[in-house]
């Protein structure tokens, strides 16, 4: 698996010149000739950190490393406006070691009409997934590369609709994790009334499942999801369904396979796998879905 | 499909920076530079349709009409024809021998296996909701090219001495 | 009258269920709703109707707030 993901961080560079230069959807894209205006988004003018803070500057290492962030913008109050790479300079000795920092640093400090979602800072709640040097992951979870030489480049997950900047509309994503029942499904009480008892064994078929955090990576990395959104429901979603059709406290199993027993749902996975080497948790969605093809051919 | 995906980084890094010099501009307050986004197709292939939700937010996404045809069966059939293509395609030269009988299994899997995979790219990249007359279009063409293939293969088998011994011919030529 | 584009038909139909909706607030504040969904249209009456991009992103805002305000719990707005 860490062998996987490293190969995809090699070849992760050339990945955004293929994906939007071919299928480029509209929100995403710029007219090419179209004319940047000069001004762009930083020109609220922002009271520098030194002056606010009472906190002194660590002093300044003599050789600053300084690192070069492209970053996508787009502001939805201007929507005729074409969506634009704006590019921010942090010095990396005095960033924290993560993604997430060196973009929680430039809204600091630098542009606070940079817009991206965060919480946890640590990997558990999924809010920062983007598009990072061509690859979906976390934020909090992505070390800056320290070769200063090369821009880093940083997108909204590909093939969403765009609400601001780095924010991407997951609507869709939720509304389909909603139409397969995430909820443990039973009618049978258990004989003694107390909970409903699991063995280590079935516990462990669960295992890479429910660590999911639903950040959308996997989904958003899949060509089959970009084509079909409307009717496949993704590598995050299959999952997270056969999550629930491995629990054995799970009564509706049959239900469950009756829903996805068509040929959009499951069968437009077509084994590509970019789910499973871009997931930035180390799940494997591809081996989710292979499960659910054979429960289904078994039946 | 990812491999196709993966250039030279070189390749890559030189036609960025062409396809960028001519938008980049330094920002008024010289804190970064706005670039054009340079990652745009003049000619978009099949541009999105805007997004359309249906019912409110909370309301789950619609499931579509499920029939085991279209699914399970659909995917375990077509697994079997490829599964049985590997040794159908090997046994009539591995016995050496040329049947009539052998051809025809020969031929109607090879068919069928092809349909399927030219359908499944249909439905893919041809989604019915998306372009419904191109892809109910293409559907017939794909029919019509699988029958001529059958008819001719049909023909070729009858009238003339077979794929299998054709390809015997070709290949000792 | 010329043939409207597709898009243009949306826009009209979003106005249309603003008016529905509207109809199923407090006849007090109904004339308060009015003009809110009307300034919002108006706001970017100026809008180039070639440019797509921008008139899907604001119909899908729009939808979305016509969501959240046609809940029954909304019964008044500044």
């Amino acid at each position: 698996m860490s062998a996987l993901r490293s190969t995809s961080r090699l070849f992760a560079a050339s990945k955004p010149l293929f994906r939007p230069a071919v299928f480029a959807r509209t929100y995403a894209t710029v007219d090419p000739v179209a004319q940047v205006s000069a001004t762009g988004h930083a020109t609220t003018s922002v009271t520098p950190e030194s002056k606010t803070s009472t906190v002194q500057e660590p002093t300044p290492s003599e050789q600053p490393r300084i690192k070069k962030f492209q970053v996508y913008r787009w502001n939805p109050d201007t929507p005729s406006e074409k969506p634009q790479m704006q590019t921010y300079e942090l010095d990396l000795n005095k960033t924290g070691p993560m993604m997430l920092d060196a973009l929680i640093r430039i809204k600091n400090e630098i542009d606070p009409t940079l817009t991206f979602r965060r919480s946890c800072r640590e990997g558990i709640c999924g809010s920062c997934a983007m598009n990072i040097d061509g690859v979906n992951t976390l934020a909090c979870l992505c070390r800056i590369p320290t070769d200063t030489a090369k821009d880093s480049r940083i997108y909204p997950l590909p093939h969403t609709y765009v609400v601001k900047d780095l924010v991407p509309d997951l609507t869709y994503f939720y509304k389909q994790y909603k139409s397969i029942k995430p909820y443990l499904q039973r009618d049978t009480p258990t004989e003694d009334g107390l909970e409903y008892r699991q063995s280590p064994e079935e516990r462990k078929k669960l295992d890479g499942l429910y660590e999911c955090i639903l950040c959308a990576c996997c989904s958003t990395s899949c060509p089959s999801y970009w084509w079909n959104s409307e009717e496949y429901l993704g590598p995050a979603i299959l999952m997270q369904s056969y999550r629930w059709m491995a629990d054995s406290r799970d009564e509706k199993t049959a239900e469950r396979k009756a829903a996805l027993d068509n040929s959009m749902s499951v069968y437009r996975c077509h084994t590509i796998l970019n789910c499973s080497r871009t997931c930035p948790k180390g799940l494997n969605p591809a081996r989710a879905i292979a499960e659910i093809k054979k429960m289904m051919a078994a039946h | 499909m990812a491999s196709i995906a993966r250039q030279s980084p070189l390749l890559r890094q030189s036609c960025l920076s062409a396809f960028r010099a001519p938008w980049a501009s330094k920002n008024v307050a010289g804190v970064s530079q706005v670039v054009a986004f340079h990652a745009s197709a003049n000619k978009q292939i099949l541009p999105p349709l805007p997004q359309s939700i249906q019912g409110t937010m909370n309301d789950p996404a619609p499931i579509p009409h499920s029939h085991p045809v279209h699914g399970s069966y659909h995917w375990t059939f077509e697994r079997l024809v490829s599964a049985s293509l590997v040794p159908l395609c090997i046994a009539p030269f591995a016995a050496g021998s040329v049947s009539p009988v052998m051809d025809a299994v020969i031929c109607s899997a090879i068919v069928v296996h092809s349909h399927i995979g030219f359908d499944a790219s249909i439905t893919d990249y041809f989604p019915v909701r998306r372009v419904p007359k191109t892809a109910a279009f293409m559907k017939w063409l794909l029919r019509a090219f699988t029958l001529g293939t059958a008819v001719g293969l049909y023909e070729f088998e009858t009238n003339d001495v077979g794929v299998t011994e054709a390809i015997r011919r070709v290949w000792k030529a | 009258m010329a043939r409207l584009s597709g898009l243009q038909r949306e826009v009209l139909s979003l106005y249309r269920r603003c008016l529905r909706e509207i109809r199923k607030k407090p006849i007090e504040t109904r004339q308060k709703f009015k003009i809110y969904a009307r300034t919002e249209f108006q706001r970017h009456v100026e809008m180039s109707k070639k440019d797509f991009n921008a008139i899907e992103y604001l119909l899908r805002k729009g939808h979305r707030q016509l969501e959240t305000y046609s809940s029954p719990e909304i019964r008044n707005i500044r």
